[in-house]
């Protein structure tokens, strides 16, 4: 549809479109002023952004040295992340696909043996598995991932397994301690663990069956995918370029169905006759309530987010809603409104937090972004939300996909900040009014990791305390900082 | 008001020599029973119900009949408060008045009973089983103890003796046109005021004893009608109460009149005008030099406090929070901004940002509860916590005729409902609203707008009027008795409105 693409304002829609037909290079410039004019926003949207153009822009790349490819989405990278700051999602998405592309290359160097491009000793792939640390086993054999199991190269594996398990009781200590890179500490772990080969996680990972799979796709298929080629007695050098995309793939997949995921733990966390409190329409969450609301009968209490979200609020409070992905055209996935589940819907402003929080059983957000100490940041007004509850002793659970979780640290929370349009807050009409008072209108709120009380991500979930381990599981250490120049 | 309703009632069923809870009872048996023998029976039950009604020997068979059916049909099929408090509230005044809007509760005479099934057997007399599950309570269940009869905006119904002048103040209260508790209650003593200037005892009572049950009664009834009351409204009330039973009998009408309303006068000015300005003088001096001062909403004490302060010549910034949907922070920070101020204008989703730069909170209140809470419009507790978490003082105004006996927890039993259309967004849902029209090939899957909320079964609106502030945030009450902490408000209450 040219003509849509045309006369629409521009969206995440538009973009993907765009990006058939447009270089590499405009697709580039155009999501940077996108994400700079704010007409894709929303962690969800910059995300799949990112990862569609990243996508692209692996694909035209002819690869002939990986270092090359990993400077490119760097680069790529850096000019996103420079045009949006504050939408961390861009820079997680960018950390996640250079981490596949290591992840590649160094298997690849692995299998080679020699390792022609891999800078460090010959590493057995026992030590590659130990150098990143695997304790999210725990949980990630918690939440089946079916579109990974689906995989064909699912079933293959099971000489790669014994050595997945020997990295899943790599010391998580010892092992973040040590660089990421292969070497010397990571053949220390995997000295200090080889004796525990036989132990129970290895013995309860096999009925399992591919149980890292769980785990973020990203992460996993790389890694599996040598230790099939090497079986099949590598032919050749792996094709790096279709591992990377794969790999781009399977986040996309992850993206997709992160909301499944974290919506099939909901009857975990919610019981009957429950009072809830969330606020914001944020499509993660009502997906989670719309999934329990199948079993248990509840009661919704929804703050209404005034001044920038109340309208999409009222808009899912009344008609559901849609898949934001692809807004018009493709077949977009609907669902209906709670009170269309036999849920009770109870709209109040934000003010009435307070006063009825003692009524609250639990209170449930959407972050916009969760930070590596497991604070948050989310829709203004959350933070009100979090001290109530706080004070009346309301546990605070925060849906988030891993995609949100970025591995950065609070230092200036002022700075992470976004500020909107004042004229949401006092519509511009009122000239004196607006003249001669500032009128502000923050749109996140910075969240303490001491108000939360569970992180339901798509592994399971999981304490505050421990989100700095899932940001270790998903990016390299050097990637945090996308800006600073590395070999 | 509950207490004089079984004295109406019961008149009227010793006339039918039959109490109303027998006849209520039996009203329902009779329904159970037609409901499960349908049409057939009917000439039965014409019978059966035409028994109690033969006494007044005025209710031909088929009034009887359905005044039989109604009553038990109101009964479920509305709402259960709203059903049972206007029971209970209107026939004491309708009895008076002789008015034609009987309650079929109170079944009495035969002329009231002829008409009152004519008027309501369209609506009724359909199949009741279709119209209950249809009619879904729009109420939330947890605050069902605080919906009353809605606001009265009509004149509709009012009592005769309800004097212009309060007429006109019921009207303005419940359109907010005069909000906030001092206002409120100045405005009712003023109100009071000419009323009684027009009274006249009738002959044989005396106006100490006339005056307040049946004159100011209605009033006051009539006030609640239009919004409840305040708690400064409940003790001056309850002052004038006092102070008219302790008129002597032997002063003559006139005299006795000029001084009740000298003595409203000199309430107005002693608790509220110079007590304002007191709070104000010392309020002002928590705010210094560079302070940087929070307020929420509009009290009409906080405003005088900073433009008190202005008027010193103290420099400082004001942040005011302001919220849905009465937006009163916009007129304090209009009157702020014209005294020359520099402030800052920020929406109640903003609060943890205005409180990072503040550096005092003042904060206005509806009331002061005995246990040392605040409260206050909705929201102030918010603000006032996010405040104390960061060490903030928080400075309550507040003068001792706002000061209460009650005792409260939480927002929930004490409070106010204000209608739910308040939250609906007129100028902006309108113009989004033809949008989704152009595109009129899904007719039926046309986004609903907030303000069909009454037709989206289990969806429900509350907008609250008040929340409480537990005591642990508040740092400071200043009152008129000079500043103290919360936990001495119960001893300031007794000082000043029931030690009088």
């Amino acid at each position: 549809m040219p003509a849509a693409t045309v006369g629409q304002t521009p969206s995440l829609s538009t973009f993907v479109k765009s990006l058939k037909t447009n270089s590499i290079e405009s697709s580039i410039e155009l999501l940077a002023s996108l994400l700079k004019r704010r007409q894709i926003k929303n962690s969800r949207q910059c995300a799949l952004a990112t990862a569609q153009l990243l996508l692209r822009v692996v694909a035209a790349e002819r690869i002939k040295d990986p270092q090359k490819l990993i400077d490119r989405i760097r680069d790529v990278g850096r000019r996103l992340v420079a045009a949006q700051p504050r939408e961390m999602a861009v820079g997680n998405i960018v950390r996640r696909i250079l981490g596949v592309v290591r992840e590649v290359i160094e298997s690849q160097a692995g299998d080679d043996g020699s390792g022609s491009s891999a800078p460090s000793t010959p590493t057995s792939p026992a030590h590659r598995q130990s150098k990143r640390p695997m304790i999210s086993h725990s949980f990630s054999s918690f939440t089946p991932l079916s579109h990974s199991a689906a995989m064909p190269y699912d079933m293959h594996p099971r000489p790669g397994t014994p050595m997945d398990s020997s990295a899943s009781t790599v010391d998580g200590m010892a092992d973040l301690a040590a660089p990421r890179r292969p070497g010397l500490a990571s053949s220390a772990s995997y000295a200090s663990t080889a004796p525990q080969n036989a132990s129970l996680l290895s013995f309860l990972e096999h009925p399992l069956g591919r149980s890292p799979a769980g785990t973020p796709p990203s992460r996993n298929s790389p890694r599996m995918t040598p230790v099939q080629s090497s079986t099949e007695l590598n032919k050749e050098k792996i094709d790096i370029k279709a591992e990377v995309i794969d790999g781009i793939k399977e986040l996309l997949d992850e993206l997709e169905v992160v909301d499944t995921q974290i919506a099939e733990s909901a009857l975990d966390h919610i019981h009957s006759n429950e009072t809830i409190l969330t606020t914001t329409s944020s499509q993660t969450v009502q997906k989670f309530l719309s999934t329990a609301a199948r079993k248990r009968k509840f009661t919704v209490i929804h703050a209404e987010a005034y001044p920038n979200d109340h309208e999409i609020t009222h808009a899912t409070i009344l008609n559901g809603g849609k898949k934001s992905s692809g807004e018009d055209e493709e077949a977009d996935e609907r669902w209906k409104p709670l009170t269309a589940l036999g849920i009770t819907v109870i709209l109040i402003p934000d003010t009435a937090v307070f006063a009825l929080m003692s009524r609250i059983n639990k209170v449930i957000l959407a972050p916009h972004t969760v930070l590596a100490n497991g604070s948050l940041l989310a829709a203004a007004g959350a933070s009100t939300i979090a001290l109530a509850a706080q004070a009346h002793h309301v546990p605070v659970v925060v849906l988030s996909g891993v995609y949100k979780l970025s591995p950065v640290y609070p230092f200036d929370t002022q700075e992470l900040i976004e500020y909107g349009d004042p004229g949401k807050v006092v519509p511009f009409e009122e000239g004196d009014f607006m003249s001669k008072i500032d009128v502000q209108n923050p749109l996140y709120d910075f969240v303490d990791a001491e108000l939360v009380s569970l992180y339901v991500t798509n592994l399971g979930g999981c304490a505050p305390s421990f989100l700095y381990r899932i940001v270790a599981d998903h990016y390299r250490v050097e990637d945090t900082d996308l800006s600073a120049k590395t070999g | 008001m509950s207490t004089v309703a079984p004295e109406v009632t019961a008149p009227s069923a010793e006339d039918q020599k039959i109490s109303p809870a027998e006849l209520k009872k039996r009203a329902k048996a009779e329904k159970q029973a037609r409901r499960a023998a349908q049409k057939d029976q009917k000439p039965e039950d014409e019978a059966q119900s035409a028994e109690p009604q033969s006494a007044a020997a005025t209710a031909p068979g088929v009034n009887g009949e359905m005044k039989a059916h109604e009553t038990p049909a109101s009964a479920l099929q509305q709402q259960q408060p709203k059903a049972e408090k206007p029971q209970k509230a209107q026939p004491p005044k309708l009895s008076k008045q002789g008015s034609q809007e009987a309650e079929p509760h109170h079944k009495r005479t035969g002329s009231q009973a002829q008409q009152m099934p004519l008027r309501r057997r369209p609506s009724q007399t359909g199949p009741p089983t279709k119209v209950a599950p249809k009619k879904e309570s729009k109420q939330v269940e947890l605050f069902s103890h605080l919906y009353t009869q809605p606001r009265r905006h009509t004149i509709e119904g009012v009592s005769k003796d309800v004097h212009p002048a309060v007429l006109a103040l019921g009207f303005q209260i419940s359109s907010y046109e005069i909000c906030g508790s001092s206002a409120r209650c100045v405005a009712m003593l003023l109100a009071f005021e000419e009323a009684i200037q027009d009274y006249t005892t009738p002959a044989g009572a005396s106006l100490a004893r006339h005056l307040t049950a049946h004159y100011l009664s209605p009033q006051i009834e009539f006030l609640k009608s239009c919004r409840s009351i305040s708690e400064s409204m409940g003790n001056a009330i309850r002052w004038l109460k006092k102070l008219i039973v302790e008129i002597d009998p032997s002063t003559p009408e006139q005299e006795a009149k000029d001084e009740l309303c000298e003595r409203i006068e000199v309430f107005i000015r002693e608790r509220i005008t110079i007590t304002d300005q007191a709070i104000a003088a010392s309020a002002s001096n928590q705010i210094k030099n560079g302070s940087v001062v929070l307020t929420y909403a509009k009290s009409s004490i906080v405003e005088k406090t900073i433009l008190e302060a202005h008027a010193k010549g103290t420099k400082f910034r004001v942040i005011v929070v302001d919220s849905r949907p009465l937006f009163e922070g916009k007129q304090l920070a209009t009157s702020l901004m014209h005294a020359g101020l520099e402030i800052e204008y920020l929406p109640f989703s903003a609060i943890s940002h205005a409180v990072k730069q503040a550096t005092v909170v003042l904060l206005g209140a509806h009331s002061m509860l005995s246990n040392g809470r605040l409260q206050s419009r909705i929201g102030t507790a918010s603000v006032a916590m996010q405040a104390a978490k960061r060490d903030i003082p928080v400075i309550v105004c507040c003068e001792s005729v706002k000061f209460s006996g009650k005792v409260a927890l939480d927002s929930i039993v004490l409070n106010e409902i204000a209608p739910a259309e308040e939250l609906l967004l007129p100028t902006r849902s309108t113009p989004s609203k033809p949008a989704p029209k152009d595109g009129d090939e899904e007719a039926e899957a046309k986004p609903k707008a907030l303000s069909d909320w009454k037709e989206i079964p289990r969806l429900q609106l509350l907008n609250l009027m008040y929340d409480v502030t537990p005591a642990e945030y508040i740092r400071m009450v200043i009152c008129e008795y000079g500043s103290l902490p919360p936990s001495s408000v119960p001893v300031v209450h007794r000082l000043a409105n029931e030690g009088m």
